[in-house]
Order: structure tokens, then sequence, then C-alpha cells
């Protein structure tokens, strides 16, 4: 193995992944002076956050009385209760500056009248602590607020000079013997050499792992690497059963429809025509936050109120909006809806699903940022080093459902709040540690293994086999029968995965390699999570058990902590929900029944 | 792309030597030159039909008359001209060598400006009946 | 001078054919450019023939299919899979365009000839070297250029001065367009190519940045902006439907208007 040439990298912080909340981190460690690289295995503008459509949440009132404590009420509300109120208090009380940085970095955010932001109604965003009508709190750029906002963070990345490795693949977390994070070995994809890139701290921004399912919103790339790196450094995930359903991806494509057409006015149907959210959401109707609509849709189709020759998928209508609003509000999805599924959206409505769109649960970490466990009593143990944010991680302000638009959120104000973190923790140029020598060893023997892999099941057919498992056994409504046997046939895919070939044996640009890279991360995370789904029997947020249907505040209010072994086993541990808040300016908000 | 060095920051070959702050000049005479080329161009065809068959000295005496001479001679100028920097943009695009490149240019231009004077000063010549 | 002949290196040559398997009803064959820097041979043309029945409507579709089912090694970048994310962009049926937004019934009939974006170095099969592209993109400093003091809220902008970034900053750098310019093929060290100057442009017309005069003399050069010759390649290639031709006649009217 000593035959692995590897080039070594000093930074003071190393920052993996350049999307949304890579981006936010890398250029806010160098503006505070410390040498940061930012590795990221697609050029930044491809990562996944360009996809977002609707439009990024902060109370500004800019087209209506709203209050940043509403948006804190309807954020817990929308994570049933599994939320972390300081982390939610921290996100809801920083997202107005949140937005303005970013209006002042140039995003081409869309416009009211007076000149201000343009904002508009999203699921689940309430004014008046959901008693009063739906707030317009989401602002956006037409229907293309990812990828505005994408874009301009890489631009003022490239205004602080801030540094990347592009389509650098991270291979491994580097830990020395104290159990410090201390670094990662990274594969240059178009040279095919390695290199360790040492640091006084990695951020972990990798994305979720929507490919973990057959039919996802999310681009190929979203393989959960981050959590794949962390489960197997022995660290727990927290909440992986908690995976999102947007109500409306585009029939057989997959691709996103963004909540913003709701927003707008959009309305589902079924087969007779009917707007049936009205049965199921009596007030906020469409605009129910999503793990509520995704339920209701799943309900028509079984109750065989579905569309189609197959009645297996329903009509999201824009008709009655008129051309002008589709051209000014929702250009994109017209584009999309044309392109996927041959629609126009001025006369024809889309055919629509609900689709896995987001994971909420991820890498635990606290509201700065920092990775945290359970050791012993103490359940909010800092791993030091270890940081992670954005979809990768779970802070959790998302607890078991997300709402629309406060993703985008996530990721600008705790990249942000990972620099101040460690601009304070951590000091520029401080001498790196001597590492153990075998500091890579474990690493290198999983790239010699994976390079000259050579068994019978191809990389693509095991990530079908799990894909499908996961598509069948762990969808929008689950029951012990098909959780535990999904737990079986994902644990048989995932020990399939020692028999994997990999037919590309080159060093350059060696992408069946990086595809069986991803899968490895993509099974750690699939098995955590429908183990996870397993074991929690209560129905809180997007986990829905048909045979717990109600949630369980007194056994369950907590997050489930996973840990998954190079077996494939899982096990579990919990942490509770952090009922307390950070400063008096709101109160902690009580479980109560949730109804929109 | 012959500008591009792979051991040089990627920043350093897209500066390259920076802006000119030249090329509008270009850019406007390259469009003045060419309106005037095609109100010009059209006396220019005219004035040869209209002399179809005619003998030496009618053609002659035509090129004489102060209202051919003076737009004669703005044709050939607006034409050397519009035709120099026509080159002068063909070179830019296809001779990378930069020393071919000067060179091409100078020839051009020189070879531009003298057949200007050369005709200018034939139709002076015969309009001034030296 | 610019070379009219491919280098012998880079001759292309045929390469392998990979039959469906039997029983396959709708049989479409892709040729698709193959080059692997580390065997050392030259670049061939490899032919899979794929069964339309099993398999998406989008060239990428087809491409996935491929590398899944029948040739791992087949190398590209995606990611999105909806014409977003600008990964998949390469030369099918001879149009630059994404792969991913491109159906396989539009080609023209017959084989899908695929190819990497055209004139640009090549990494490995469809995966072309866009680090000039993304440098020159760095070197128009894309970002908000002010000298006032920031407001304490956002910066107010009409509708109308909002709308003029309409049919800009959808731009995601694909280079599709800069890749399909004769004028970038030739001069692509120097000519900063239409991406980039659509870039340059959604920045010199938006109502908040303050360097205007600046990002102008930067681009003031014979060769960063007059290399276009409007050859509209690029509007006509752009997958997103967008006018860098535009974008690029605006800025010279800038050029013009501020010496008048």
């Amino acid at each position: 193995m000593s035959a692995y040439k590897i080039q070594e990298h000093e930074y003071d912080m190393i920052v993996v992944g350049a999307g949304g909340s890579g981006l936010r981190a890398t250029f806010g460690l160098a503006a505070k002076g410390l040498k940061t690289v930012c590795i990221t295995k697609v050029f930044p503008t491809r990562s996944h956050t360009v996809a977002a459509q609707g439009g990024i949440s902060a109370a500004l009132g800019n087209m209506g009385e709203d209050d940043w404590r509403y948006h804190y009420y309807d954020t817990i509300k929308g994570s049933d209760w599994l939320g972390d109120q300081d982390a939610i208090e921290y996100m809801c009380k920083e997202a107005p500056a949140a937005i303005i940085e970013l209006e002042h970095y140039g995003l081409p955010f869309s416009r009211t009248e007076e000149g201000k932001i343009y904002q508009r109604p999203f699921g689940g965003m309430t004014t008046k602590y959901g008693e009063g009508p739906p707030a317009q709190r989401t602002c956006a750029a037409a229907d293309r607020t990812g990828h505005a906002m994408l874009h301009t963070l890489y631009q003022q990345s490239l205004a602080h000079d801030a540094q990347f490795m592009i389509e650098y693949f991270a291979l491994d977390l580097i830990w020395d013997a104290e159990g410090v994070c201390r670094g990662v070995l990274a594969l240059d994809m178009a040279e095919g050499t390695l290199h360790l890139f040492r640091g006084h701290g990695v951020v972990l921004a990798t994305g979720g792992y929507g490919r973990a399912f057959f039919s996802a919103t999310s681009a190929h790339t979203c393989t959960g690497d981050g959590g794949g790196l962390v489960l197997r450094s022995g660290l727990a995930l927290q909440d992986m059963e908690f995976v999102q359903f947007h109500p409306t991806g585009i029939y057989g494509a997959g691709c996103l429809i963004t909540e913003g057409v709701r927003g707008e006015g959009g309305i589902l149907r079924n087969s007779s025509g009917e707007r049936f959210m009205e049965r199921y959401a009596p007030h906020y109707k469409d605009l129910a936050s999503r793990d509520v609509v995704s339920r209701s849709m799943t309900i028509e189709i079984r109750e065989g109120r579905g569309v189609g020759e197959h009645h297996d998928h329903l009509l999201l209508d824009l008709t009655h909006l008129g051309p002008e609003v589709i051209h000014e509000k929702l250009p994109g999805i017209a584009e999309s809806a044309r392109i996927f599924a041959n629609v126009d959206v001025t006369r024809q409505p889309i055919p629509v699903l609900p689709t896995v769109h987001y994971n909420m649960g991820g890498i635990p970490t606290n509201y700065h940022g920092e990775v945290v466990q359970r050791v012993g009593g103490n359940p909010d143990h800092v791993v030091p080093g270890l940081y992670a944010i954005g979809e990768a991680a779970c802070v959790s302000v998302h607890g078991g459902n997300r709402l629309g638009s406060n993703s985008l959120l996530d990721l600008v104000v705790f990249g942000r709040a990972v620099a101040n973190r460690c601009a304070e923790t951590i000091k520029p140029g401080a001498l790196h540690k001597q590492l153990p020598a075998s500091a890579c060893d474990k690493a290198l023997a999983n790239l010699d293994k994976l390079r000259n892999a050579n068994g019978s099941s191809p990389t693509a057919e095991i990530r079908l086999n799990m894909q499908r498992t996961m598509q069948a056994d762990a969808a929008v409504f689950r029951t012990a029968k098909t959780l535990t046997e999904g737990c079986q046939k994902m644990a048989k895919v995932f020990s399939s995965f020692e028999d994997v070939k990999v037919s590309d044996r080159s060093l350059v640009w060696n992408s069946d390699l990086i595809e069986t890279y991803e899968l490895q991360n993509l099974l750690y995370n699939a098995v955590a999570t429908i183990n996870s789904a397993e074991q929690r029997k209560e129905s809180r947020g997007a986990h829905a058990r048909e045979d717990f249907p109600e949630r369980d505040d007194e056994n369950w209010q907590k997050h489930t902590l996973v840990k998954v072994d190079e077996s494939g086993k899982s096990s579990f541990d919990f942490r509770p929900v952090h009922m307390f808040t950070l400063t008096d300016e709101v109160a902690v908000v009580p479980p109560a029944k949730r109804v929109y | 792309m012959n500008n591009i060095d792979p051991l040089r920051a990627p920043l350093k070959n897209a500066r390259g030597l920076g802006s000119a702050k030249d090329g509008t000049r270009h850019f406007i005479i390259q469009r003045i030159t060419a309106v005037a080329l095609l109100v010009l161009a059209v006396y220019f065809v005219a004035l040869l039909v209209s002399l179809a068959g005619a003998d030496y000295a009618s053609a002659r005496a035509a090129v004489a008359r102060p209202f051919n001479a003076i737009l004669l001679i703005a044709f050939l100028i607006a034409m050397f001209w519009h035709g120099q920097l026509g080159m002068q943009v063909v070179i830019e695009d296809y001779v990378h060598a930069p020393g071919l490149a000067m060179t091409c240019q100078l020839i051009v231009r020189f070879v531009c400006f003298l057949a200007a004077l050369a005709s200018v000063f034939a139709v002076l010549r015969i309009a001034l009946g030296a | 001078m610019a070379e009219f002949a491919l280098p012998k290196n880079s001759k292309i040559q045929q390469g392998k054919r990979f039959p469906a398997k039997p029983g396959a009803k709708n049989v479409r064959e892709f040729r698709v450019y193959r080059w692997n820097p580390e065997d050392g041979a030259n670049p061939r043309i490899d032919t899979y023939e794929v069964d339309l029945a099993t398999c998406g409507p989008m060239v990428l579709d087809a491409l996935i299919k491929i590398k899944n089912e029948i040739d791992p090694t087949l190398t590209f970048r995606r990611s999105c899979r909806e014409g977003i994310c600008g990964s998949c962009a390469m030369n099918i049926d001879g149009t630059n365009t994404l792969a991913c937004t491109r159906a396989i019934e539009d080609c023209s009939k017959g084989d899908v000839p695929i190819y990497p974006l055209p004139h640009m170095a090549v990494v490995k099969d469809l995966v072309p070297d866009l680090t000039h592209f993304y440098a020159q993109y760095a070197s128009i400093k894309p970002w908000l250029r002010t000298q006032s003091a920031a407001p304490a809220k956002e910066h107010l902008q009409s509708k109308q001065d909002r709308a003029k970034l309409d049919g800009l900053y959808e731009c995601i750098l694909c280079a599709c367009c800069s890749t399909a310019c004769p004028s970038y093929w030739w001069n692509g060290d120097r000519y900063l190519g239409p991406a980039i100057l659509l870039q340059a442009y959604r920045w010199i017309v938006d109502s908040r940045d303050e360097d205007t005069g600046e990002r102008l003399d930067a681009l003031e050069d014979p060769f960063k902006l007059y290399r276009c010759h409007t050859i509209m390649n690029c509007t006509r290639t752009c997958p997103k439907g967008l006018n860098p031709a535009k974008a690029i006649a605006e800025i010279k009217k800038l050029m013009v208007e501020r010496r008048s």
C-alpha cells in the first residue's frame, strides 16, 4: 500500500463540498483570516443548491406583516416538535440579516413595486403563530432562487480569493490519536493523485443522500458522502428516518416543481378535478406543510383517485394563473414542464407525484455547526475538529419535517455560523501536530480494495438494488412489515458490496471508481435510514407509520442516533430535543396537535 | 490557445496583458466606412454602368468632372480604409505567431495606404488635368 | 497560425461496437467519442446499440444506461439531470447542448454522434478541461461592486431595472455557447467568449453596481470583446434559450455610447 504517493497540504480549515453552505463557510473562513481550502467533487456552480427553485425564507415583512417569532413558531410546528428550539431561534432571528447580506452580494432577487425583495407564500409559513393568514415570507428570484444564490455565493468566493480544489473527491476523514479530526484524504479526479489536506478543522458540507432512493429530485451527485465519511469513522448520524417527500416531483422524470407554484396559487387536483387538499388541510389547503400534502396525495392515489393510465399520479394546475404571472414568477418550471412532461403550463396541468427530496437527518451538530455526539451522560459532546453544515448536517432546525424555503436559509445561516465559530476557536497559522504514521492506513486500504474490486456485481447493479429497496420499503407510509423486510433486504444489499466490480482501472477521471465510493457512502446512509425508521415506533413529521399513526411525545420526542458498523449492523442511542431557547425573546413552544 | 501556459495560474492566463483600452475606434470606423461604402459602391457601380461601351476619352472626361472626382476619391479612401480594417481582423483572427502577425499587419497597412494614395493620385491627376 | 488538420495523435479512429442484447425492440446507435490519456492510443468512436424501450427519453438517460449496463468505463460529467447545473454540456448530433434536456427523439434520424465540447482540451472521453473558461469568468470580477456605503436594508431596485437582468442571470456556465463560437475556437486564449461576455453584461446592466465604467474599461480590447463577429452560433446553441450575441451587442453599443 506504500505504493500510493500522497501529496500533503497544510491549511487552517478544510471545507468539503461547495454547495450553498460550503461556499458560505469557505469565504466566511477566508474572510476571517483562516487559510481555508474547499474540496469539491464538482465545480461549485454544479452543486445541487443550484436546483432549488422557490426561495429562501426570512421575516422581512416586505409584503405584509411578519415577525421572526412567527417564523420560529412555524418552523417548530413544521418540524413536528423534533427541531431543537435554540437552533431554530438562532436561524429565524438571523434570517433577515442573512437575506440582506445575500442581496448586498448581488443576488438578483425579484422585486416588489417599491423596489424591495419580492416574497411569496410557501407551505407551512403562517402569521400570528398559526392563527393568521399565510405569510409571504419566501424571498425569491423568480423560480430560480437556488441558482441565483449558488452563483452569488460562488462569485463572493471569487471576490474573497477563496481557494478551491475542484473535482477532488474526499475519500476519508483523517483522525489523530486523540480522536481529533485533522484532515481529509482526497483524490484529484483529473490526475488520479492522492492528496492529504491537513487542517485544524474539517467542515462537512456534502449535502444529502437523495440518490439512495430510486426516484428523487436530487442530483446524481447527492450521495451523502459526508454521512458516509462520518459513519465510517465510527460516529453516529441523527434522525435518519426523516426523509422528506416533495409533493410535486414531475411524474416519471422526478424533476422538482417548486412549492412556489402553489404559493403563487397553483392547485393540486385528483382524477375528478377536485381540489382535494381542502379536505385534508381546511385552513391552509395546498399550502400545508410538505409531509401533510405528500401523505394526502398518497391517500388520494391509494383510494383510486389518481390520474393517468395506472391512476398513479395527480395533477398540479396553474392554468388559472395566466401567462403573465407564469412568465414573471415561474418561468423555470414552465421550461421544466415543457421539457420533462411535454406540458404547456398555461393550458395544461403538470402530472406530479410525491418524490424524495430532502434529508432532515444527518450529522448531528449544535447551532455553531460543531459536530456533537452522546458520550456517556453528555448528549452534546463536541467532536473536536469536525463540523457539519447544510443538508449533510442535522442541527436540528428541521426536525421531523423541513418547511419549504428553510433549507436555503439553513445553508447561509449555518455556513456563516461555522465560520464565526472557527474564527473564535482556531488561531490562524497554528502549527499542525504530528499525525500518527497509520493515520491514512484505513483510507488507503479502502481505496486499494475498491480500485481493484473485481467481484461479480457492478456498481450500478448494487445501486439499483438499494434504490428499489429504499423506494419500496422506506416510502411515504411505513409499516413494521415493510420496514423489517426493508432492513433485511438492505442488509443483503449492503453485504453484496463486498462483491462489487469496478471495471475502470485507470486513474484519470475514473468515474466508475468515484461512483463506487459514492455507492459505499449511499449504502451506509440507506442502512442508517431504514433501520432508524424501523425502530421509531410513532408517526412524526415525514416519518408516517401506519401501525403507529399518532405522535408519541412521551416516548419518542427525542433524536435518534444511529451508528452503522463495517458489517452494516446498526446500533442506536438518543439525544433529547432542545426544548429551550437562547434568549428570552421567544418562549419555548410546547408540543401541540399539528393542524394546517 | 498559444497563450495558455498550464504551469501558470489560470487567472494569469485569463487576464493576459489586460485591456488594450482600444478596439472601439476600430469598431466605429469599420461601421462608418461600411455605411459610406454602401452608398458610394452603388454610386460607383452606376458610374461604371453609365460608362459601359464609352471610349477612353469620354470615360476620362467623366472622371474629371468634380462631382465624380470627389465621390470617387471618397469611395477609394473608404474602400481601402475598410479593407485594411477588415484584413486587420482576419490577421488577428488567424495569425497567432506574434512576429508574423505584426509583419502581416504592417504589410497590409502599407499596401492599403499606398494603394489608396496611388488611386487617389490617379483620380486627382485626371480631375486636375495634369 | 490556425491549423486546418488535426495533429496525428488526435485523428479519430474506429472503435468498438457494443451490440444490443438479443430481443431488443427499439434500437438506436450512439456513436461516442472516447479517449483515455493513459492508454496512449488515439481517440476513437465507440458505437453503442441501446434499446430505447428500456431507456429514458433524454440523451443523458442513454449515456447513463450505457455506463450502467454496457460499459462502465464511459466517462462524462453529469449532476442535476434537469438542465440547471450545466455539467453535461457536450456536442450531441452536431450541436452543443445539455445531454439531460436533449431528447433522443429530437436528434436527427439514424445514429446519434456524441462528442465533447468542441475545440477544448479533453481530459477523458466526454470530459473537457474548462479551467481557462472558469478563469476567464473570474477575470471579469463577477460580483456586485459598489463604493457607496451599503444600505441598512436591501438596495432598492425597480421592477424595470430588475427585468434587465432577465435573460442574463439564468446562465448556467455550461460553456455550450463559447465552445460553439469559431472566434473562441481560434482565439479562446484571449477572447472572453459569449458566456463570459454575457456574464459581464449582467453586471454592467445591474442598476445596483457602481463599477460600470471600470467594467467597460476592462472589456475594451480588440481580443477580449471585439473578437465577436456576430456569427450567432452562441445564441443558436444556448440550451437555456439565452441570447449572448445580444448581450455582446449591448456592450458594444455602450462602448460607442460613452464616446458620443
